[in-house]
């Protein structure tokens, strides 16, 4: 079987689960009563008495048939969602989808750094302490890992936002996505957004000084980021390099007189990746519930904090489509990891 | 007499080998430093948890209720520093610290024993049905695990405790008449007996029909530290379901499978003598190791606002407080002891589990066992 045989059919494999997620998705807002399902479908009704949003109310539930079976209100809820209409989000005042887009960035902002410094960081103290099994640096290395496995995530950054904003008086750790002036002049009308991203806006519009402040706000959401998902990385990868480093090839390897570092970077590291990367799924999701933390704790305004605000009101059309977003974009990203897998691993696709 | 006398030597010759391999478990479990260290840690928590009453005598009638400082609330509601009467300090609304440390301490054990028990018991049941009966059955437990699996955990729950009502009804008639319908499929399969069959229909009848005129409702009250506990519940299971139907599958094929069936046993003899001991062992590791992360769970919702009300005894709540100081730093210094210790003893707590878990699998794991 071919790669593009293989990625054909993974495709197709897809759409049941993505089938199944909507269906949850479905059912968990089928256990709200029918006027907060209204929602789905009504616009900005904030200004309108109460009488009259009771009226558009019930206009809705009978214009759009709320009370009819449920298998039929699926498809109709579905064909709105393809449409790119999830609803109405209470907590932000806009289209659950305008606040997805607007919001995406600042999350983007923030993963974009911590991801390469997660995988790195963790993939290089997997070999290390895998290579010196039982030395100190292996001992201090597992600690840290399981310390980091340990760690509330809200808690740590709390302690560090306490002790370098609260303490040190470090103003660029102040919270939120930039600080005060900076805030000013992006949101002015000369500043132009051209990718939303604020490190990359600041230095197209001339001014690098905003690119730093953007960069110096994420510095101690990235080290809680990374200290929280290395954890597993070093785990999988140390013990991936373990099981390498006893096969035969290595052993070879040694015989013919190869030096260690290179029976380590080039026969073992290798082959141990291959595990590891499978995981980079379950990074992606643990990416994606250390951000909802992490966005709450330092204040930043992306996709997370807007969740957990929305999950307290209760808002239910915003957490429902923050729910689906983040499915769609796990489901991708393994797909992706998958897809990797086969080609660089053949006997995935043969097998 | 002699016949009873030797029985008793008969089975206690025959426990012998397990009370071999459980010395040997144990010696195993106490070599490793880590281990001992997360043995003395849950051992301490426990200690906790049991003297809590004496620790911190409670002052309302629901024990969990934080009690206020209210002679400090006259004066102002901002968090008092560690003194003798609050050893902790007390955090904003001055709820006392060192009570709420004390008894989340039995919140953390409720809810982390409670949840890792429920997604056993429903991973493990859910798991061996996939497994053992496999085809469509099979097909379609596993498809609905993907979907529960396709969403990071966290969200799923934090959306589930969202959308959990306050006020949980049951009809129990309705259990009955799923109950006795089951039993009388039972009965047709195995055991036709008209008797039994007619006890059960009447039985089936009367249910079915105080469903409909007299149905027995059940209200159950459902606090927010209840749905968290759901929620983690609902989310948790396939996870274990997927390693309970892979050990079955590769139990099921064994040769001892197949001597039972020829020598007619029962597929429920079968399944609890035979597929469970066998097959149970990575379930128990991943629970080991699960307790830890399921507190931090209940902990992070908690600190988002959806966990424990207010005034409950629980770590995560007791941190949620603080977060009105984030946006004033200074504050957020002065007051550190208010979210220092709780913080403290979450991570104490999980690294205790994380410790244990990892020397659980140690000792368990037959490929790691005797190397």
């Amino acid at each position: 079987m071919g790669l593009v045989t293989y990625i054909v059919r993974r495709l197709i494999l897809i759409i049941p689960v993505l089938i199944g997620v909507t269906a949850l998705i479905f059912a968990i807002s089928m256990m709200f009563p029918v006027n907060v399902r209204a929602y789905v479908y009504i616009r900005d009704i904030r200004g309108v008495g109460a009488v009259e949003r009771e009226r558009i109310i019930n206009e809705t539930i009978h214009r759009y048939g709320l009370l009819d079976p449920f298998y039929i209100q699926y498809f109709r809820w579905l064909g709105e969602v393809l449409k790119g209409n999830l609803g109405w989000g209470q907590a932000d005042h806009q289209p659950v989808m305008d606040s997805i887009i607007q919001r995406f960035p600042r999350t983007l902002e923030i993963a974009i750094i911590s991801a390469p410094l997660i995988v790195f960081i963790g993939i290089y103290l997997g070999v290390i302490s895998a290579a010196h099994r039982d030395s100190i640096i292996d001992h201090f290395t597992r600690g840290l890992s399981i310390v980091g496995w340990s760690l509330p995530s809200f808690w740590l950054g709390i302690m560090l936002l306490a002790y370098c904003y609260g303490h040190l008086k470090i103003g660029v750790f102040s919270p939120g996505n930039l600080s005060s002036e900076a805030q000013s002049i992006v949101a002015s009308p000369e500043f132009i957004r051209y990718t939303r991203l604020n490190i990359i806006d600041g230095l197209l519009n001339g001014k690098p000084w905003i690119s730093l402040d953007a960069l110096g706000h994420l510095v101690l959401p990235t080290i809680v980021l990374v200290t929280i998902n290395v954890a597993l990385l070093i785990r999988i990868m140390r013990s991936s390099m373990l099981e390498a480093l006893s096969k035969p090839y290595i052993i070879t390897a040694k015989a013919k007189g190869l030096k260690d570092k290179e029976v380590i970077n080039k026969h073992a590291r290798r082959n141990a990746l291959i595990p590891t990367i499978t995981l980079s799924g379950l990074l992606v999701a643990g990416m994606l519930t250390g951000l909802t933390i992490t966005e709450t704790v330092f204040g930043l305004e992306g996709l997370g904090r807007w969740a957990a605000q929305a999950a307290l009101l209760p808002d239910m059309p915003s957490v429902l489509g923050f729910a689906l977003f983040t499915a769609l974009v796990y489901v991708i990203a393994n797909l992706i990891v998958d897809i990797l897998y086969a080609y660089i691993d053949p006997r995935i696709r043969l097998g | 007499m002699v016949n009873i006398k030797s029985k008793l030597a008969e089975f206690r010759a025959s426990l012998q080998p397990s009370i071999r391999e459980l010395k040997f478990s144990l010696k195993l479990l106490l070599k490793s430093p880590l281990s001992i260290i997360g043995i003395i840690i849950i051992g301490i928590f426990v200690a906790i948890a049991v003297l809590a009453p004496v620790l911190a005598p409670p002052v309302h009638r629901d024990p969990f209720k934080i009690p206020q400082d209210w002679d400090l609330y006259r004066l102002s509601s901002e968090p008092v520093p560690p003194t003798l009467e609050h050893p902790f300090g007390t955090t904003q609304m001055q709820f006392d610290v060192y009570y709420a440390c004390i008894w989340g301490t039995v919140t953390a054990f409720r809810v982390g024993v409670t949840v890792v028990a429920a997604v056993l018991i429903i991973g493990i049941v859910i798991g061996l049905v996939a497994g053992y009966y496999g085809g469509i059955i099979d097909e379609i437990l596993m498809r609905f695990t993907d979907i529960i699996i396709a969403f990071p955990g966290l969200i799923l729950s934090m959306a589930l405790v969202m959308a959990l009502p306050n006020m949980f009804s049951l009809n129990l008639s309705s259990v009955l008449v799923i109950i006795f319908g089951v039993i009388m499929f039972l009965i047709i399969l195995f055991k036709p007996d008209r008797r039994l069959m007619l006890i059960t229909f009447t039985l089936f009848v009367v249910s079915l029909y105080s469903m409909h005129y007299a149905p027995l409702q059940i209200y159950m009250q459902i606090n927010k530290l209840d749905k968290v506990m759901i929620a983690l519940v609902l989310v948790g299971w396939p996870g274990y379901t997927r390693v309970i139907r892979g050990e079955v599958l590769r139990v099921k094929n064994e040769d001892y499978i197949e001597a039972a069936k020829a020598s007619g046993c029962s597929d429920l003899r079968i399944i609890i003598k035979h597929i469970i001991p066998n097959a149970v062992y990575p379930v128990i590791i991943l629970a080991s190791l699960d307790v830890g992360s399921i507190v931090l769970s209940a902990a992070a919702l908690s600190f988002l606002g959806l966990g424990a009300p207010p005034d409950y005894a629980d770590w995560g709540q007791i941190i949620e407080r603080s977060r009105a100081w984030i946006l004033q730093g200074a504050t957020l210094w002065q007051n550190m002891h208010a979210f220092l210790i709780p913080g403290i003893f979450i991570a104490v707590f999980v690294l205790g589990w994380n410790l244990l878990g990892d020397a659980i699998r140690d000792v368990m794991d037959p490929t790691l066992r005797r190397r």
